[in-house]
């Protein structure tokens, strides 16, 4: 039983705020993801876990003891590096069995160890070969035979594929997903991959500007975002968001109040009972794309085209004072630059987020109310 | 935004590109050919090397002989009785040697450990007011005036104490000679090492200081034994602070031996060339075993190929 809580840490590098008010639980066994852009704290979070960075506030719990002021090598945890850090002195055996090493573990159990691991990561014939000459790959799968051969209560992983080539990359993901499957630890992982994040993780630890915006598994964070940045950075091509103003059931984009002009379910308008204005949000995928006049449709002209195999993104402009919108439809649709489409909504799919706090409306009748874990305070976002 | 973390050196293996073709064909392009090069080469080995075997050649002729003009170019009658003399007329010679070694071994092992260590933590801690920066330049800055002017006060202070004369002392002055250069030396390949290195060991069990010890030591072994030698040679070959901090046998150094055998009535020629031959040997032969260790302690850093 592994479990790991941070209460209220938070990191300053003098006027710098790295992290601040971070609170976040990972049960035994657990899988969870730090996504978030560049800069917003990810590493500097997971290396408060490890003992490598002290925090200058807050307390870190494994197991619910206190381990905030515990020296690395006394927490039991293991960590593959963005770099690798592999010994460059050593064999790859030495590397593996260096955490052995160092324990004092006898050369036997180490060598029947090491051949377990490798074995396990399929290198048994790198394993008397030198650091320097193994191709990116194989130091990868090197840094991981060496963080779980000790067997460690806690798994830490920082961007460990970010070096990889993209084929690469999606076989070591699902390596290591087998990995943490078989061996049962409770791992922490920093990517600021969101395709890698939601394929891998039990739990999304989503940050921002050293703040944690929304914890919650894959599917919530997609379809239940907590605030716009959740919303904006969750999902590909990106959520689009209007400004509108809301009339009854209709909306209209502040910005080209006469085009963008639809009429909402009347169940669905209701949630925003409450805001006048709001700020629209849909995904690309949540248009649907006419190629003829159709009923409370967004009239768009269509400005540039991607072709991406079965489906197609469409970057598309609404009314004179422009709102660009992007829209993915079928590769069957016959759109070029220039031409006029028009776009309907998927109501119920659609999200309201306060214009002011960022924060998602959720209001009544909204069948993605589940009220996803969000911390409490105060909420940033862009 | 970089942060510390993110501009470690990647230690993926890379190839780099050989530029003594390019070079070669550069120098063509100019005029420089082949034969002018061997030719250049040739001018630079007799300039360098002719001292070194008018040396060693002047253990084996008379006095007579060595300054004769024209000059005996071979010795032709080898007088190999030159050795044995030399410690006949001068005994204490040996305890000259036994000095220098004593001298050289105490100061080369306290420079480098005091240097690297000093350069490690340079390179590892934040200290406040940016001394981390500003320290090394002042260590560095001891080595600004000429020596020279530090002899007097040196001298005054040495007396006071009973340092003068001793072998102590002549340690302590070469030890704070050659520490700027350690630590100037050691601190770009303790840069060289990623702190992630560090870190993992950490996590691997190691203390901050085993880390140091077992990790980060080997990997700039190259640096340790470059400065050694360098410390090496400087100290054995001292002259200037030995000459007037130890005047007498007890804690005369072989530098300071060899430029008493010039005296106000004569210049003893041969005792002198067959006690710097003497004096030549050791150096070139630690030089020598540890020569591809130098060779990669300045040609790369701690972690590369
Ligand atoms: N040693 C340090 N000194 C000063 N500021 C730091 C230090 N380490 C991190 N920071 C700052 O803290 C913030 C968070 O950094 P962190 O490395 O945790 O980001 P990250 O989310 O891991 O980013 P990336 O995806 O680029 O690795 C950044 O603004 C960074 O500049
Ligand atoms: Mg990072």
């Amino acid at each position: 039983m592994v479990t790991v809580n941070y209460d209220s840490v938070k990191k300053a590098y003098g006027d710098t705020i790295a992290i601040e008010d971070v609170n976040l639980h990972v049960d035994d066994g657990e899988f969870a993801i730090l996504l978030g852009p560049s800069g917003c704290g990810k590493t500097t979070t997971l290396r408060c876990l490890a003992g490598l960075t002290q925090p200058t506030d807050g307390t870190i719990t494994l197991d619910g003891h206190d381990v905030t002021d515990v020296h690395p090598k006394n927490r039991n945890i293991a960590m593959v590096f963005q770099n690798f850090a592999l010994y460059p002195h050593m064999t790859v055996r030495e590397n593996i069995g260096y955490p052995l090493k160092v324990a004092g573990k006898s050369k036997d159990e180490r060598e029947e160890r090491i051949d377990e691991v490798a074995e396990m990561l399929e290198i048994p014939e790198l394993l008397d070969r030198d650091i320097a000459n193994l191709s990116g790959g194989q130091q990868q799968r090197v840094a991981l035979g060496r963080a779980i051969i000790r067997r460690p209560a806690v798994f830490l992983m920082d961007e460990p594929l970010a070096n990889l080539d993209a084929k690469l990359k999606i076989s070591m993901r699902s390596r290591i997903k087998v990995l943490q499957r078989e061996m049962d630890i409770t791992t922490m992982y920093v990517t600021h991959d969101q395709e890698e994040a939601m394929s891998l993780g039990d739990k999304l630890i989503i940050m921002d500007k050293g703040h944690i915006q929304q914890i919650g598994s894959p599917d919530e964070v997609y379809h239940q975002p907590a605030n716009q940045f959740v919303a904006g950075f969750i999902g590909s091509p990106s959520m689009n968001f209007v400004t509108v103003r809301r009339d009854g059931d209709r909306i209209r984009a502040d910005d080209a109040p006469d085009t963008f002009d639809v009429e909402l379910d009347s169940e669905v308008a209701d949630r925003y009972r409450d805001h006048e204005t709001f700020t629209l949000g849909v995904r690309p995928q949540y248009f649907e794309v006419h190629t003829e006049r159709t009923d409370n449709a967004i009239e768009a002209a269509v400005e540039v085209t991607e072709p991406q195999g079965d489906e197609q993104i469409i970057e598309v402009e609404v009314g004179d004072q422009p709102v660009s919108l992007t829209v993915v439809a079928p590769s069957a649709i016959d759109a070029e630059r220039g031409d006029t489409v028009w776009l309907t909504l998927d109501d119920d799919l659609v999200h309201g987020f306060d214009t002011d706090s960022g924060r998602r409306i959720v209001g009544a009748g909204d069948q993605n109310r589940g009220v996803a874990s969000t911390p409490e305070g105060e909420m940033t976002s862009d | 935004m970089t942060t510390k973390q993110d501009t470690q050196a990647d230690v993926l293996p890379y190839e780099e590109p050989s530029g003594i073709e390019q070079f070669q064909e550069t120098l063509r392009e100019y005029g420089v050919t082949r034969a002018v090069t061997y030719g250049l080469l040739g001018v630079f080995l007799v300039w360098t090397l002719f001292p070194v075997y008018w040396l060693v050649t002047a253990t084996l002729k008379t006095r007579q002989t060595l300054l004769s003009f024209p000059p005996q170019w071979i010795p032709l009658d080898a007088q190999f009785g030159n050795f044995a003399q030399l410690f006949a007329q001068r005994p204490d010679f040996v305890q000259f040697i036994i000095n220098s070694t004593v001298v050289t071994i105490t100061t080369t092992i306290l420079a480098t450990t005091i240097g690297a260590m000093a350069a490690y933590a340079f390179v590892t801690f934040d200290y406040p007011y940016n001394l981390d920066f500003h320290l090394p330049f002042y260590i560095l800055s001891t080595r600004f005036m000429p020596p020279i002017v530090t002899i007097i006060p040196l001298f005054v202070i040495f007396r006071g104490v009973g340092l003068v004369n001793s072998l102590q002392g002549l340690i302590l002055v070469y030890t704070m000679f050659n520490i700027p250069f350690a630590v100037w030396m050691m601190k770009g390949f303790f840069e060289e090492v990623p702190d992630s290195l560090i870190e993992s060991a950490m996590i691997d069990g190691h203390t901050h200081l085993g880390a140091f010890f077992k990790i980060v030591l080997p990997l700039v072994k190259p640096g340790l034994i470059a400065s050694a030698i360098f410390t090496t040679i400087i100290t054995w070959n001292e002259l200037l602070f030995a000459v007037i901090l130890a005047l007498n046998a007890n804690a005369m150094t072989v530098p300071v031996g060899l430029a008493s055998f010039v005296t106000k009535f004569s210049v003893q020629w041969i005792n002198m060339s067959v006690g710097a031959t003497i004096a030549l040997v050791p150096v070139l032969l630690f030089a020598f075993i540890a020569r591809q260790q130098l060779v990669r302690g300045f040609s790369m850093g701690a972690v590369g190929k």
